[in-house]
């Protein structure tokens, strides 16, 4: 398969993953607003910029910091690489380089995802309300249900599954750590979101500051978290996170009990059944590396297998013991060498 | 209430209609159509091609029209009316083209080594090799099988004498076929009926025969097929994606290969594979940087050189372009006596060579009812239709000819037949050409029909897609 190939289907997946994540937060975060109209109204309206790092780019556009204006920045806007808009653009843009790798209807379905959304910004008010987030997340498992469906178990399907599922686990743990950022006030800075080498999405994303060049912005970003032990909001904020993974009833079924901190982070962290918990993630990275082919593969399936020690022989104490907001910044290091190591081993024209 | 039906509206008199003689009367082989036609309601016509529409910009069948900055893709229109080709027709255009590309061929196996045809006087030497499409890299260059064309669409039209005209051979890289498939597509989807009122013959095969005519065109047993594309901007990407995945062939840009040590490796996931045999879609110059262009960074640097060693097979062969040269093709019918020793079938349209002062001295008298056409241009750019120009335009033209006399040819102002076709008016008749597509590999094949393009503005000549014509499924029916 050539190396150009495997690079548009791995990042085909990852900007639509990327996608369906940046619905996700928006959906909850609006959800959440109409909650929290306390002292922690504007905080929680710019987590969705802190979780992409792009806070500063959105106070650079003048707009007031309220969740409509967030929503709306972070589902359109042309410079922010990645928006809604453009990471479904980058997604469909890396199909059509490849749309003879891989099925009629996947094509199809992701060129139509990308003609209703033309039709959409063209509408007199671009939505940016839940029926639209729901309607992008909609698109995204359509799309996996097609690829799953139809295309063959063979390279192309692993690469897609790739991207999918180390987008999927740096998204995840950007959304914790979010809220841990927020609650214990840590002061460290997040790495933007990585951008395809050469992309569209690259350009952009270089534009808005969210590329590798750009790992030092937006640093103390937050004015101020919400005052600790709010309890009301607490529960509030900590189901918003469950419900944006998907993971509300899988936590009820698993607890039993009232929301709590400690178990959401066990949760989204450690439990192998949980399709967006970070442990399911490597298990799935870890068994495609596995598959694919091994000649260059030795840096990559090493750096997988190291961080998949890390969350399947772990308990949530060991973890808190570390400190959570150091443990997920440490993951999101080692994920972005993942991708790198990725890179090198199969995407990389040399 | 029943809906209004379909307004059939008659061709002007004078011209050769596809459907209709002379007289109103329905031609035979679209007796069935015609009939079917009349108990059409205009509404369902115009819901069967906005079906048609959202099909097509569904599944991505797009085209880039250079020029036009708003939007990098726009839909040919397809339209739903049949072009229909009588069995006996077909059978004689068959013979006419398999014969016409056996002698280019001959033709360019000639130029690249013995130069017979220069020696014998028939065409001046200088044409061809101070021609810029003429490549003294190909000098010597032994080409498998002797077959440099290994894929033509024939530009084809039908003047008001019912006679079949070649405008043009395209020999470099002829495109459009991916049309002519999804046209067929389209309208077994949208009439099947139709198709069990007349036995068409099919299109469909045309990629596997594409691919046995490339794999026949390597020395190599079992080849490693290539289909090299300048990429997702280029104006047909469409067709090249999906002739890449009907043939099951990867499809490459330039920075996917590379050459070492006189042979072409691709670059994939588990290292590099060789390559034998590259279905080009992009011009010689921007094939190979080293011997090219050398600011093109579509291309693959030392291709050329495995080229020459015989290592890999480019196809169409490098230096085609010479034969269809619009400077040459007034040659080809002495090519077919030349090579051949027979009569040629097919017409070639009266040119008039602006470099000849005779020549450029009728046409400069003639202007008003000439075409005018640039010897290297394509694509409906940069030419004169005489009848349908003010006479700014004329006198525009006849300043540069008077100043580039050898960059243009001159021809009469063909009629070209119509069909009907539906427009906003109603079904009316508008002007078309037919380009089908030759194989040469083993034998040469054709599949039976090929491109209709028809100009979809009234009284229109230009039929190009980039200058707002648009395509027609083509049926030869038995």
């Amino acid at each position: 398969m050539l190396s150009r190939v495997a690079s548009n289907l791995y990042w085909l997946a990852r900007y639509l993953e990327r996608a369906e994540n940046m619905a996700r937060i928006l959906d909850v975060g609006q959800l959440l607003a109409l909650v929290s109209r306390g002292p922690d109204y504007e905080s929680t309206a710019i987590e969705p910029l802190v979780i992409t790092n792009t806070l500063e780019d959105f106070d650079n556009a003048g707009m007031a910091r309220t969740p409509e204006n967030v929503a709306a920045y972070l589902a359109w806007d042309d410079l922010h690489g990645s928006s809604i808009f453009n990471c479904l653009r980058a997604s469909r843009e890396n199909a059509r380089a490849v749309r003879s790798d891989i099925t009629t209807e996947m094509w199809e379905d992701i060129n139509n995802t990308w003609l209703q959304l033309l039709q959409k910004r063209h509408q007199e008010q671009r939505p940016a309300d839940s029926a639209f987030f729901e309607w992008v997340k909609e698109r995204s498992h359509l799309f996996r249900g097609i690829t799953f469906a139809t295309i063959r178990r063979d390279q192309p399907y692993h690469f897609i599954r790739l991207g999918t599922f180390i987008e999927r686990a740096d998204n995840t743990a950007r959304i914790l750590s979010v809220k841990q950022h927020n609650q214990a006030r840590s002061s460290t800075g997040k790495k933007g979101m990585s951008a395809q080498p050469g992309g569209k999405g690259a350009e952009a994303a270089a534009v808005a500051g969210t590329g590798r060049q750009s790992q030092s912005q937006g640093q103390g970003a937050i004015a101020g978290g919400p005052p600790r032990g709010h309890e009301i909001t607490d529960y509030y904020r900590l189901s918003a996170v469950l419900r944006s993974v998907s993971a509300f009833e899988a936590y009820r079924d698993t607890y039993r009990d009232a929301v709590d901190e400690s178990r959401v982070a066990e949760l989204l962290i450690i439990d192998p059944t949980l399709p967006r918990s970070l442990r399911f993630c490597f298990d799935e990275i870890v068994r495609i590396l596995d598959v694919l082919p091994d000649a260059t593969a030795k840096p990559a399936r090493r750096l997988a297998a190291t961080i998949h020690a890390g969350l399947a022989y772990t308990d949530i104490q060991d973890i808190e013991s570390r400190g959570l907001a150091e443990f997920l910044e440490e993951f999101l290091k080692e994920t972005g060498e993942l991708g790198d190591a990725v890179y090198q081993a199969y995407l990389e024209l040399k | 209430m029943e809906e209004p039906k379909v307004e059939l509206l008659p061709p002007a008199p004078g011209g050769y209609d596809e459907m209709l003689l002379g007289d109103g009367s329905v031609r035979p082989h679209y007796e069935a159509y015609q009939e079917w036609l009349r108990s059409r309601s205009a509404a369902s016509m115009a819901r069967k091609r906005a079906e048609a529409d959202l099909i097509f910009r569904r599944t991505g069948i797009t085209f880039s029209v250079y020029g036009d900055e708003s939007g990098t893709e726009r839909l040919i229109p397809s339209d739903v009316v049949p072009r229909i080709i009588s069995a006996e027709d077909w059978s004689f255009l068959e013979r006419g083209l398999a014969q016409r590309v056996k002698a280019i061929n001959r033709f360019l196996s000639d130029i690249y080594n013995v130069q017979d045809i220069l020696r014998a006087g028939l065409i001046p030497a200088d044409q061809i090799l101070i021609n810029d499409q003429y490549q003294v890299g190909m000098v010597g260059v032994a080409v498998p099988h002797q077959t440099y064309a290994h894929i033509v669409g024939v530009d084809m039209v039908r003047h008001n004498d019912g006679e079949f005209y070649v405008l043009e051979d395209n020999l470099r890289v002829p495109s459009g076929v991916s049309y002519m498939l999804s046209n067929r597509k389209m309208m077994m989807r949208l009439f099947p009926e139709l198709f069990q009122k007349y036995s068409v013959r099919p299109v469909e095969h045309y990629p596997s025969m594409l691919l046995e005519t490339l794999n026949a065109a390597s020395l190599q047993d079992r080849p490693t097929v290539v289909l090299l594309t300048p990429g997702p901007y280029n104006s047909a990407y469409f067709e090249h994606a999906f002739l890449a995945q009907q043939m099951g062939v990867e499809l490459v840009e330039g920075q996917d290969l590379f050459v070492e040590d006189g042979y072409v490796y691709m670059r994939t996931t588990s290292g590099r594979q060789r390559v034998d045999v590259i279905y080009r879609r992009l011009d010689d110059v921007f094939l190979d940087p080293l011997a090219f262009r050398p600011d093109s960074a579509l291309g693959v640097p030392g291709l050329m050189a495995a080229y020459r060693l015989g290592n890999v097979v480019i196809s169409n062969a490098i230096g085609t372009g010479v034969a269809d040269d619009k400077s040459i093709y007034p040659y080809v019918p002495d090519m077919i006596r030349f090579y051949l020793g027979e009569e040629p079938l097919l017409k070639n349209v009266p040119t008039y060579q602006c470099r000849k002062p005779d020549d450029l001295a009728y046409v400069l008298a003639h202007l008003p009812e000439l075409v005018v056409k640039e010897v290297h241009g394509a694509g409906g750019y940069g030419m004169l239709v005489g009848p349908t120009s003010t006479k700014e335009e004329i006198e525009k033209f006849r300043e540069i000819l008077l100043h580039h006399p050898e960059g243009y040819i001159a021809q009469p102002t063909l009629s070209l037949s119509t069909c009907p076709t539906f427009v906003e008016e109603g079904v009316a008749p508008r002007h078309l050409d037919l380009r089908p597509f030759v194989l040469t590999g083993r034998e040469i094949r054709i599949v039976p029909g090929g491109l209709t393009r028809v100009a979809l503005r009234k009284g229109s000549l230009v039929v190009n897609s980039s200058q707002g014509g648009g395509t027609k499924d083509t049926w030869v029916v038995d």
